[in-house]
């Protein structure tokens, strides 16, 4: 078997007195989709962040794509391999949707602007946007927007995916078509880290559910055995809840 | 009323908006840098540097700017032993005055960029140089624009407390004007008629900042 393309090892990480992360451990293959939930403020984004080293740590180690992140030179440089996708989009309002997605190429990967310009293209149309290439990104729809945000992502051709909680934001009606894009890009074959309630899309499409509480990570299990018999007390008292209001 | 003193004294009266520009032009191009360090230096994760630039820009800000002339004129020569040129004393003045004013809104127009706005540009390669220039900085700028402006109008108001050092922009000399001409009147509400143009074209400039904003 191959090693983990990610690694993350003891991990702890404190803000002051509070510790956001408590030794937390977790190894995810390539190819792998690995759902993410627990309650608010149990450190699910925190622990994204120190993926891809947006978040620094007192303890332990996280190795990415064959990187030690906290020790890592060129952080751009592995950044550029690991998409993310925020709860809020954070496209950039004074772009248009193309200049979004070409800023990160032509600025840090050095690509000649056409260059860009036909791959963000090509992920656009991917992700069924292409229409909206030359709109600022107030005027499209939050689910628009969302798969906007995916598209500039994977324009940097990222060997894997982090999302965080991708579609808490979205009305109802486009949450199916955020999900409809992370699925297909799941079949594809892509690693994805995804932090989310959505429970039908991790029995769907998770290979693996890490359920974590207070900053730890209290239980990880393949999705069907998870959804079929959470073994610790919190994580069945949590799906409990989250199956009823969701 | 005899409008006429105003036309024959028209180029004095020009040359002293002339003067005026050129303050506020200097003031606002002194200060804003200045204000741009308060700012940076207020958000600045060394306590002791946003304490100091905290303190400083409180401080400032509760000064009336004639009485920072005053000090200038009256107080810092007993300190430093000889009396300050005039030009220097207004330079100074507009300086310390309104950097602080400038300071408050480049800071905010900073803040008003979301955090995870910097989080985006970083996940995706950029370096913090990059982020800052083509992400947090663009947006900062327009969200200052029209506040910037209407501090310009303000500055060049402020203008004519280099008035109190004999100083010859455009009060000054409309004063004069009137005391050789015996018009007061005449002179007084031409000068508001060229203080109001000069600042309604200012505020039509910030209104269309405000637009363009509202609609990208
Ligand atoms: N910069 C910070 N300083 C202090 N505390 C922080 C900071 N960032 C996060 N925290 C705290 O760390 C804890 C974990 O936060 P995190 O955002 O990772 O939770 P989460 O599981 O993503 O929650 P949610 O579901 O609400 O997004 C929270 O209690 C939060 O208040
Ligand atoms: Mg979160």
């Amino acid at each position: 078997m191959t090693a983990p393309i990610i690694q993350v090892r003891d991990v702890v990480l404190r803000y002051g007195d509070f510790t956001a992360l408590d030794r937390v451990s977790l190894d995810v293959f390539e190819g792998e989709v690995i759902v993410v939930c627990g309650p608010s403020g149990s450190g699910k984004s925190t622990l994204l962040r120190c993926l891809n080293g947006l978040e620094t740590f007192q303890e332990g180690e996280v190795i990415v794509d064959g990187e030690n992140v906290a020790t890592c030179r060129n952080l751009p440089a592995l950044r550029r391999r690991i998409g993310m996708v925020f709860q809020h989009f954070e496209l950039y309002p004074h772009m248009t949707v193309l200049q979004n997605l070409t800023l990160a190429p032509i600025k840090a990967q050095g690509l000649p602007r056409a260059e860009a310009e036909r791959l963000a293209m090509d992920y656009l149309t991917r992700v069924g946007i292409a229409d909206q290439a030359g709109k600022y990104p107030g005027l499209l729809s939050g689910g628009q927007q969302q798969r906007a945000a995916i598209a500039r992502a994977l324009t940097l051709q990222p060997r894997l995916m982090l999302f965080d909680e991708p579609t808490s934001a979205l009305d109802p009606e486009m949450i199916f078509e955020v999900l409809q894009v992370m699925k297909n890009l799941a079949v594809l074959g892509m690693t994805m880290v995804v932090v989310t309630h959505e429970m039908g899309f991790a029995q769907e499409v998770a290979d693996r559910v890490v359920f974590m509480d207070r900053g730890a990570v209290i239980e990880t299990a393949p999705s069907a055995e998870f959804f079929a018999s959470p073994k610790t007390p919190r994580a069945r008292a949590f799906l409990k809840r989250i199956l009823r209001i969701g | 009323m005899d409008w006429q003193v105003v036309l024959n004294n028209s180029s004095l009266l020009a040359r002293g908006l002339t003067t005026s520009l050129e303050l506020t032009l200097f003031a606002i191009a002194a200060s804003l840098p200045v204000g741009c360090l308060l700012a940076i230096g207020r958000l600045s994760k060394q306590r002791w540097l946003s304490l100091f630039c905290a303190s400083f820009v409180n401080v400032m800000r509760s000064n009336p700017l004639v009485l920072v002339l005053f000090w200038l004129i009256f107080l810092v020569p007993l300190i430093i032993g000889h009396r300050v040129p005039n030009l220097a004393a207004v330079s100074v003045a507009f300086v310390v005055f309104f950097s602080v004013y400038f300071s408050e809104i480049v800071r905010s127009g900073i803040q008003s960029v979301g955090r995870m706005q910097i989080s985006a540009g970083l996940s995706t390669g950029l370096t913090r140089g990059q982020t800052m220039r083509h992400i947090v900085l663009p947006q900062a700028v327009r969200a200052m624009l029209p506040a910037l402006t209407t501090q310009c109008i303000v500055v060049f108001q402020g203008s004519t407390v280099a008035y109190v050092v004999g100083y010859d922009e455009l009060l000054h000399s409309s004063s004069m004007i009137a005391e050789r001409t015996g018009r007061p009147v005449e002179l007084y509400i031409a000068t508001a008629a060229i203080y109001f143009l000069v600042s309604l074209a200012g505020s039509l400039l910030a209104r269309r900042f405000e637009t363009k904003r509202s609609r990208a």
